[in-house]
């Protein structure tokens, strides 16, 4: 028994100083564009998010949601001039 | 990294209402002067108001309010802690303002004869104005900015200001795009960063669901703290009504001078007045907690014609996505009551009392520095406060800077904050932002969301100063990750600050904003006064207590109380909290 408490204490140093480990894992996002609308070199879209969830996806050279941080405002799609963008609202408060 | 330097007059520190207004207004000023408006987003869309608004809230206009009227009512609403002064001189250079917003061609509801058609919301007076197609303010307001001549600086996020003893010298922060270190040196810094908007985390556990634009993320407080300067009322949480799990305002001031209501399950009104206020969230806050909750904004009973109305305004201004939210689970405004909740808790002077103590000339407490809109405090001073405000700081920084010496700032503060800011950078494969984000703002709503109590503010205390610890563990892997670590700083900033002015005041006041279980009465004998903190000299949060500036409109006891017992057919006091 001692031997085990012994053990879990080490263990419990160890977590504490060891590194990190990372996993990865898909999410569903609120910003669809269609890649036949969208133009290349235009950046309206990733221009008017105001907190920078869009970019230009390397590769297609066309914009998408990069990052799950939408507030689903509808600045992107209202600005797009192609009608690219559709906006839906994010799963969890669907 | 690069290292960009810029110098200017006067720079702005974020480019939504407020923002605009003063950079406007300082460029004005100085013709051949220069105005650097600095923005973490882009301009077209920033702050809270990035796709418009159905209206101004508390317009004071002659014919249908007056400003004693205004300042007695926000007074009222506020338990009496206000500086009247600063609440007076929004109520009598707003109406100018409304005028400047109607030449550069924001339309206003206006009556068939041509008079602004004002409506009554509030408990006692009638203030808002409505603006059925506001959808076009943030681009008129963008348009203005462009023409005059104002240097603007999209996406670069301020992360601390720049020092010269104890004046504010400029700004310090980071390209979020090419991740350059930015140094603008300024002969004065007008703050206009919005809310504290992700603080709590919102009911449906997504991050940025957040009832304000999750980009003001409490940057201005945590930037105003770390500066010496003082802030005020920050236990007068913002607190708000929204539509479940959308998180948007349920909108009665749109919907209820059209005949809207909230009303609870039995579909019975309970409140008397729709206006926010804490005691307003008080009387939804014990309903939605009852056998009679949750609680509904009822629209079913409305002509068709007027629900279209009410969409065409909803569905267009503010939060336009809510129709396809509603939409989306097959619900509409002519059968389905709209079920509202209450999310998270955020700071916020432009709904509630909680921001940087500023006068009526929108100075702070320390020299050079100046701040507007949601993050000053002038309580519930709305989109028009943060227009007004914006203009007024703009004139005191003009009036500064004439006298001022410029300051290259202290080499060792541009240093180490460079330092600081990159940090995370060299730890690729630390905690991921979000993680990190996720914990506090749910130990946020575990210990700070009202009801509070001293135990739970305390365990909440801890977790945040073990939360500061656990910033060193952050990484990031590009600019995008590092302005998302750095507000997680200022987000944490503004938990322990909410913990402590909460700790601080041992008493109850404004309703739910700070109710406190174990001390559940308003104590006027020992509490009639504002809480103040700032960062004290040994780098450890100061608390302590400053008096209220006598009136400029005086109100009696009874008129201190108007908006106590704000239930409908039964005093507030009769029924214990969650009854």
């Amino acid at each position: 028994m001692s031997e085990l408490l012994d053990r879990e204490s080490l263990k419990a140093e160890a977590a504490k100083r060891v590194g990190n480990a990372q996993a990865v894992r898909r999410f569903d996002v609120p910003v669809v564009v269609d890649e036949q609308k969208c133009i290349k070199g235009c950046r309206i879209c990733i221009d008017s998010c105001p907190v920078d969830c869009l970019a230009v996806n390397p590769a297609t050279g066309k914009s998408h949601m990069a990052f799950d941080e939408c507030w689903y405002c509808l600045a992107c799609e209202i600005d797009c001039p192609k009608d690219a963008i559709t906006v839906k609202i994010p799963f969890l408060l669907r | 990294m690069q290292e960009s330097i810029l110098e200017a007059d006067i720079v702005v520190v974020g480019g939504g209402s407020a923002g605009s207004t003063a950079a406007i207004r300082a460029q004005q000023g100085l013709p051949k002067g220069r105005v650097i408006l600095l923005e973490k987003a882009h301009i077209k869309r920033s702050g809270a108001i990035a796709i418009g608004m159905d209206g101004l809230n508390n317009a004071i206009i002659p014919g249908h309010a007056t400003p004693e009227q205004y300042v007695k009512e926000i007074t009222m609403a506020n338990d009496g802690i206000v500086n009247q002064r600063a609440i007076w001189q929004y109520a009598v250079n707003s109406y100018s303002m409304i005028e400047e917003l109607d030449r550069w061609g924001v339309k206003f509801q206006k009556t068939e004869t041509g008079d602004f058609d004002v409506k009554k919301v509030h408990h006692r007076g009638s203030y808002v104005l409505p603006m059925p197609e506001g959808y076009d303010l943030k681009k008129i307001l963008t348009r203005v900015l462009k023409r005059s001549g104002v240097n603007i600086v999209n996406r670069v996020m301020a992360t601390r200001l720049l020092l010269d003893g104890e004046r504010v010298v400029g700004v310090l922060g980071f390209d979020t795009r090419d991740g350059n270190f930015v140094v603008i040196r300024a002969k004065a810094v007008i703050l206009c960063c919005g809310a504290s908007g992700r603080l709590g985390l919102p009911a449906s556990g997504y991050l940025y669901g957040t009832y304000e634009n999750p980009a003001n993320a409490g940057d201005g407080y945590s930037l105003a703290y770390q500066a010496g300067a003082e802030l005020t009322g920050i236990e007068c949480f913002q607190i708000n009504p929204l539509i479940k799990d959308y998180n948007g305002p349920a909108c009665a001031y749109v919907t209820g001078p059209l005949g809207g209501h909230t009303v609870n399950a039995r579909g019975h009104r309970f409140i008397e007045s729709d206006y926010w206020s804490g005691h307003m969230m008080l009387e939804f806050y014990r309903e939605l907690h009852s056998e009679r909750g949750p609680v509904f904004l009822k629209l079913d009973h409305l002509a068709p014609e007027t629900i279209t109305e009410i969409e065409r305004v909803l569905h267009r201004t503010e939060r336009p996505s809510r129709g396809r939210f509603h939409q989306g689970r097959g619900n509409q405004y002519a059968d389905d009551w709209v079920e509202m909740h209450i999310s998270e808790i955020g700071l916020c002077s432009g709904h509630s009392g909680s921001g940087v103590w500023v006068n009526e000339r929108a100075e702070t407490s320390v020299p050079g520095l100046y701040s507007a809109g949601d993050m000053a405090c002038v309580p519930h001073n709305y989109l028009l406060g943060a227009l007004t405000y914006g203009k007024l700081a703009a004139e005191s920084a003009l009036e500064f800077v004439r006298d001022a010496p410029p300051s290259e700032g202290e080499r060792e503060q541009i240093d180490a904050e460079r330092q600081r800011v990159f940090a995370p950078l060299s730890r690729p494969a630390g905690i991921p932002h979000h993680q990190y984000e996720y914990k506090l703002r749910r130990l946020v709503n575990d210990y700070l969301q009202p009801p509070k109590s001293e135990n739970r503010l305390r365990a909440g205390l801890a977790h945040f100063t073990r939360a500061s610890e656990e910033l060193e563990q952050l990484g990031a892997e590009s600019p995008h990750e590092l302005m998302r670590v750095m507000e997680t700083h200022m987000i944490r900033d503004c938990a322990e600050m909410a913990a402590r002015a909460s700790l601080f005041r041992r008493e109850s006041r404004w309703g739910l904003y700070h109710y406190r279980q174990d001390m559940p009465e308003m104590d006027n004998e020992n509490w009639f006064c504002h809480v103040n903190l700032r960062r004290g000299a040994n780098g450890e949060m100061e608390l302590f207590k400053r008096a209220v500036a006598p009136y400029v409109v005086p109100l009696d006891e009874s008129e201190l109380r108007g908006y106590h017992g704000l239930r409908i057919g039964r005093p507030a006091a009769a029924e214990a909290l969650g009854a």
